[in-house]
């Protein structure tokens, strides 16, 4: 009688603890999920932005967490947020219809490397304005600049900074 | 066999509320720790999104019953304006998209370095700027844009952002900058700028949108005038009037919050304010003249800084800071 109760219990607690488990949201793709609480460790897998993860440990400045597909790893807390992804949900109503609402929650969801270089309209206002070629060209120079990934790694780790800060 | 049965069961309730009181104050604990929410401002849902879904195509018109009648010949231009002036007027101001905050934030990027000396030319100087800012955009509430960092060709130190990304510094501000832990409260202040959407949300409040729903590629295409107009505002709120000076301070907690989530001494900003205020250069500077004066920014950030515990170890990197820009300047 006594030991399935107990059994019983210890599953009931077991699925309480599951249940009641933090759920933190990843902020940007490409978060690396990491074999241990250690940037030095194994990439276990890259996670998609808005991914829901259940917090199982916290150590340092690192999270155990466990992400959909049975996924369980490590990521840098400061890559998770608390904020659940935007509900992106259309549902007409009748001043939108009016006023000819464009559906700009979509909009602003647009991934920041979805939209680049100088538009159109700003290099015509440039030249409207007497914005030299030179100037036009250095916003473009700043636009295409880019950081290797493993130059900013390396930075970080020579500064002890982000993933391997203490 | 009952009583152990009750205190089973007593312990398996107590187990629950536990752990129900322990998720709630993590919650809590994020909140408060994490992500500083200024008083005197709003709080805003800076909620990461999910892939980027495909854009709207751009309506004519403005699109909407109103466009469609614009379209048809039922309402002429001016009769279709008010109309959506007042339809406007009932609706709330929708938020910018990305496209338009890329196109208005490039136009003042140009204004930049139109008005503030223009680029300067030294690849060593603008990877490093770009590495200590774009690791403190990484671990801010906006990190799925793209962020491009330019040094200014100016002696007048000088630090700005816009929308849709931009950042830059002056070669003068990089001079007074005594290490990598203040560069970095600098640069967080300037993308907390953009995280929060200051200038977008000034934008919003102007007399110029007034009565308006949104601010959509359509119509800035349709309408140059518009454009520019929009553009003449920002750039003024940026460059002459500056922004609310609450805003400013919440820059100030936000770009500190940034820098000491990866792993900066969080007194950087502060430190360098200091610096700033000390300086007989500082009336040349748009980061002080636009900005609440030095001391009530140190104020606001004496007050804010306490929350940071046991960062006495957190480094400055004064080192790696004079041995790669000094030589550059």
């Amino acid at each position: 009688m006594l030991v399935p109760l107990v059994i019983f219990l210890l599953a009931g607690m077991s699925f309480v603890s599951e249940s009641f488990a933090e759920t933190l949201y990843v902020k940007k793709s490409g978060t690396k999920l990491q074999a241990s609480d250690s940037a030095k460790s194994k990439v276990i897998a890259k996670l998609s932005q808005g991914t829901p993860v259940k917090v199982l440990k916290k150590s340092k400045k690192f999270y155990q967490v466990s992400a959909s597909g049975g996924n369980k790893g490590w990521v840098f807390k400061f890559k998770l947020t608390s904020k659940p992804p935007a509900n992106f949900g259309g549902g007409g109503d009748v001043l939108g219809a009016l006023g000819g609402r464009q559906k700009i929650a979509a909009r602003e969801s647009s991934s920041g490397s979805s939209i680049r270089g100088l538009s159109p309209i700003s290099e015509k206002h440039a030249k409207n304005k007497g914005i030299s070629e030179e100037e036009i060209q250095a916003v473009k120079q700043m636009e295409t600049f880019r950081i290797h990934p493993q130059e900013m790694d390396k930075f970080l780790k020579e500064g002890r900074l982000g993933e391997y800060s203490q | 066999m009952k009583k152990i049965i009750l205190i089973l069961a007593l312990a398996f309730l107590s187990l629950v509320l536990a752990q129900s009181s322990y998720s709630f104050k993590l919650d809590d604990l994020l909140e408060t720790l994490e992500k500083p929410k200024p008083k005197s401002q709003p709080s805003k849902q800076e909620a990461p999104k999910q892939e980027a879904p495909k854009e709207q195509p751009a309506q004519q018109g403005g699109g909407g019953l109103i466009g469609l009648g614009e379209s048809l010949g039922v309402f002429d231009k001016k009769t279709s304006r008010i109309l959506k002036k007042s339809v406007g007027a009932v609706q709330a101001f929708q938020p910018i998209g990305l496209e338009e905050e890329k196109a208005i934030g490039g136009s003042l990027a140009l204004e930049v370095f139109h008005k503030f000396g223009g680029m300067y030319k030294n690849a060593a100087l603008q990877t490093y700027v770009s590495l200590v800012g774009k690791s403190v955009a990484e671990v801010s509430d906006r990190p799925e844009i793209d962020y491009h960092f330019a040094v200014l060709n100016t002696d007048h130190p000088n630090a700005f952002a816009t929308p849709g990304g931009y950042v830059f510094v002056s070669v003068g501000l990089l001079r007074m900058v005594q290490n990598e832990a203040q560069l970095a409260g600098v640069l967080g202040h300037e993308i907390a700028h953009i995280t929060r959407k200051h200038a977008l949300e000034t934008l919003q409040r102007s007399k110029l949108l007034s009565g308006l729903n949104g601010l959509t590629m359509a119509a800035m295409n349709k309408d140059e005038g518009l454009f520019d107009q929009v553009i003449d505002e920002v750039s003024n709120v940026l460059f002459t009037r500056g922004l609310d000076k609450n805003l400013e301070h919440e820059a100030d907690k936000f770009g500190t919050e940034y820098a000491y989530r990866m792993g900066y001494h969080p007194a950087g900003l502060n430190n360098f304010i200091q610096i700033l205020g000390k300086s007989s250069s500082q009336g040349s500077s748009i980061f002080l003249s636009t900005h609440p004066g030095p001391q009530a920014r140190l104020q606001t950030l004496g007050r804010f800084l306490p929350r940071y515990k046991a960062v006495g170890l957190y480094p400055i990197l004064a080192n790696r800071y004079r041995t790669t820009v000094k030589g550059q300047l």
